[in-house]
């Protein structure tokens, strides 16, 4: 998830919170993220950095510690915590001259995307889990167990999951949404913003088409779906392919309607009560991101101990209650309930069963539909 | 040359001096671009580093023990050698990995680094996949270089000719947008002319937006995210770069001229088209290359003030070099950039001349 517009880095991306702050968004919660650089002093197993998306954890707000701040009390691990995680073409870009020549790479943990976390297993870039000293692995949802990405279950655990809906901006739209195809009226000419994750984008064109992106494996059964993609570009309804900005141009009303992730849309619904999510009555597309140990870390134990700390429910639901979306822990929904009730009964933090049927992660395509695939939407998406 | 003076250490002829310092400045340019192209690795890179360093060093010990007339003589070819060194170093060498990478192929998807194999396919891809992101970098360019001129050159003469003592003051304004990032300056637009914006909003009460879709200006109620957005962008970012330019041409001119042409009964307008004109082409020719060569690459502005329609060929470099990882093919885009942008700037100054420059 979260790709950023094309080509934005890390940067590009504060600097553009800094513009965009002063129309009152995320500015300090992006501040924040650079605290917590006073932690503990190693405990013996080493300094720890994470690299993680941006926005994707709770931080520390008025004396409340977040996340990173509490593993950092509790383990005594000196932690860094960093947002350079934007786009998983980009930083798979940054890593490979690197990894693929057998060097090492700063991080100790990465959190690719599921799809993403695959291509590095099957390269040999990932570490082997120390399963045994994480032993809340246990809460792992069953749901996440041992996916085609990893199917031994031994290289990745989930960070946190979500879907790819429909957000729009109803004083924009003017009307409520509900289906795929509402990102097709003319009406909305120049209004509608998809994303740069071929995935989301794709897979949720497949849907609106009738076809199931998890049964998918050459690339003529999409080709329908790059075909609508295509002339949606060429006949100028796409105003733009952004990765997690589409959220400054949805609140602001230059989109529409957009291709977007339920928990960035419900944060932002929280503060923008314009702006809504929905679940397309075709269904939407499931993903998960992951946390990995890149090949040669140094510090795969305290890796280990961050894991093990962040699926704790306790803790999880800290996480979950922040950044609204779907825990690949079991357990959560109770804590989440201590800490707002409402939340708890989301169906899209916690989706029932009658839900989770309308969920569609896309299918694990082989390496050379997924180049078929890759080019041909580098290729609509007109850079 | 008299009797020519061989008592001292190191005197050479005049001849010998000038070939000795052209030999050591392309000895330390030649051994500098086989390091930084990788002719050369390990051992014998260190090993030729050493012997540029010692090409260096014999020359100063030349240059300073040296006659007069050899030090004269060697004096040009030092005053060349840090440009020299810096261009073999950092242009010379990554065009040359540039140049070997556009004519590699990836024996695997993921294979980090390219093997040579003469594939001119690249270049045919370059051309045929991203054709009209080429013809958009360079339409958009070119519009927005003219709007340039357009827009700068008054200010330039009023600057140059009727502020007297507040020159220095309106040009440090022309100035200080650089004081910002360029990148900040582009998004700050994003913000100015968003659909909720100030500028729309304006242009909505005033109900020019049906006057300005008509022009293309406009799109579906929208400023931004459109052709005239990019174009727009670019001619912002580049101005400065035309007005000064055209400033320094203009403020060359002696003001006598056009009095003197009005003593002899010119009009005003005459005066300026036969005497201020032409003697600003130089400031115009250069302001044109300064604005037009960085606008026909820039991706930024396309990126946050553009739509999918509106990519310009940096934008598509920028992705297949950071995205898609497909080095070979990125490299012939940027060589096809290079290749066409020298074209046009030898057409252009066949037109215009260089002559003046100076």
């Amino acid at each position: 998830m979260n790709t950023p517009k094309r080509g934005l880095s890390r940067r590009e991306l504060l600097i553009r919170s800094g513009v965009v702050g002063a129309a009152g968004l995320s500015l300090p919660a992006i501040l924040a993220a650079c605290g917590g650089d006073d932690g503990g002093n190693g405990g013996g197993v080493g300094d720890l950095l994470i690299e993680n998306w941006p926005e994707y954890i709770d931080l520390t707000e008025d004396d409340v510690p977040g996340t990173i701040d509490r593993f950092i009390a509790a383990s005594g691990v000196k932690t860094t915590y960093s947002e350079a995680y934007n786009d998983n073409l980009e930083y798979f870009a940054k890593i490979q001259p690197l990894l693929g020549t057998g060097k090492t790479i700063e991080p100790d943990i990465i959190m690719p995307t599921q799809w993403m976390a695959g291509r590095l297993r099957k390269l040999g870039w990932l570490e082997k889990l120390p399963t045994d000293k994480v032993p809340n692995a246990k809460n792992l949802e069953d749901a996440f167990k041992n996916p085609p990405s990893d199917p031994t279950g031994e290289y990745s655990l989930p960070w946190q999951s979500g879907i790819a809906g429909i957000a729009y901006n109803i004083d924009a739209t003017g009307r409520e949404l509900k289906s795929i195809a509402d990102l097709f009226d003319p009406a909305f000419k120049g209004k509608i913003g998809m994303l740069t994750e071929m995935r989301d984008t794709v897979g949720l064109l497949l849907l609106g088409l009738g076809i199931n992106p998890s049964n998918i494996t050459s690339f003529d059964e999409a080709a329908g779906a790059f075909e609508q993609l295509e002339k949606a570009k060429s006949n100028g309804q796409i105003r733009a392919f952004t990765g997690n900005d589409y959220i400054d141009d949805l609140g602001l009303g230059n989109f529409a309607a957009c291709i977007g992730w339920s928990g960035d849309v419900l944060q932002l619904g929280t503060d923008n009560p314009s702006v809504r999510f929905v679940v397309p009555e075709e269904g939407a597309t499931l993903w998960w991101d992951t946390m990995v140990v890149p090949k040669g870390a140094k510090n795969v134990e305290a890796a280990a101990k961050f894991m093990d700390f962040v699926f704790d429910p306790v803790q999880a639901a800290q996480i979950t209650a922040y950044v609204q979306y779907i825990s690949p822990v079991k357990g959560v929904r109770e804590e989440v309930a201590k800490i707002d009730a409402a939340l708890a009964d989301n169906p899209l933090l916690f989706p029932d069963d009658e839900t989770k049927k309308r969920f569609f992660p896309f299918a694990d395509l082989s390496d050379e539909v997924e180049a078929q695939f890759e080019e041909a939407f580098s290729g609509v998406i007109g850079a | 040359m008299t009797a020519p003076v061989v008592s001292r250490v190191g005197s050479l002829t005049r001849v010998s001096s000038e070939r000795a310092g052209l030999l050591s400045l392309v000895l330390v340019g030649v051994a500098l671009l086989s390091v930084g192209a990788r002719w050369v690795s390990g051992t014998i890179a260190v090993l030729i580093l050493v012997l540029a360093a010692l090409v260096v060093v014999g020359w100063i010990t030349l240059a300073v023990l040296g006659s007069p007339e050899t030090k004269r003589a060697l004096a040009p070819y030092g005053l060349l050698k840090p440009g020299s060194m810096w261009l073999a170093m950092f242009y010379l060498a990554p065009l040359w990995t540039l140049l070997t990478s556009s004519l590699s192929a990836k024996k695997t998807r993921f294979d980090v680094f390219p093997t040579f194999s003469w594939e001119f396919s690249n270049y045919g891809k370059a051309f045929s996949d991203f054709g009209p992101q080429f013809g958009r970098a360079f339409l958009y360019a070119g519009i927005a270089t003219f709007i340039t001129i357009l827009i700068g050159y008054p200010i330039a003469y009023v600057i140059a000719f009727r502020c007297g003592k507040y020159r220095n003051i309106l040009l440090g304004l022309v100035v200080i947008p650089f004081f910002t990032s360029y990148l900040i300056r582009t998004i700050a637009w994003t913000s100015i002319l968003a659909d909720s914006g100030p500028v729309v909003n304006i242009l909505n009460s005033l109900s020019l937006t049906g006057v300005l879709e008509s022009l293309n200006i406009m799109d579906n109620g929208k400023l931004i995210n459109t052709p005239a957005a990019v174009i727009g962008g670019l001619t912002y970012n580049f101005l400065p770069f035309m007005i000064l330019p055209i400033y320094v041409s203009l403020e060359k001119i002696d003001v006598r001229l056009v009095d003197a042409a009005q003593d002899l009964y010119s009009s005003a307008a005459r005066a300026f088209r036969k005497i201020v004109v032409p003697l600003s082409v130089p400031g115009v020719f250069a302001g044109t290359l300064l604005t037009f060569i960085p606008a026909a690459g820039d991706f930024v502005n396309a990126q946050f003030l553009g739509n999918p329609n509106t990519t310009m060929i940096g934008n598509s470099i920028q992705d297949q070099f950071l995205r898609q990882n497909n080095y070979p093919v990125a490299s012939a885009m940027s060589f096809v950039l290079m290749a066409i942008i020298t074209v046009l700037v030898i057409v252009y100054s066949r037109f215009f001349g260089t002559a003046d420059l100076a």
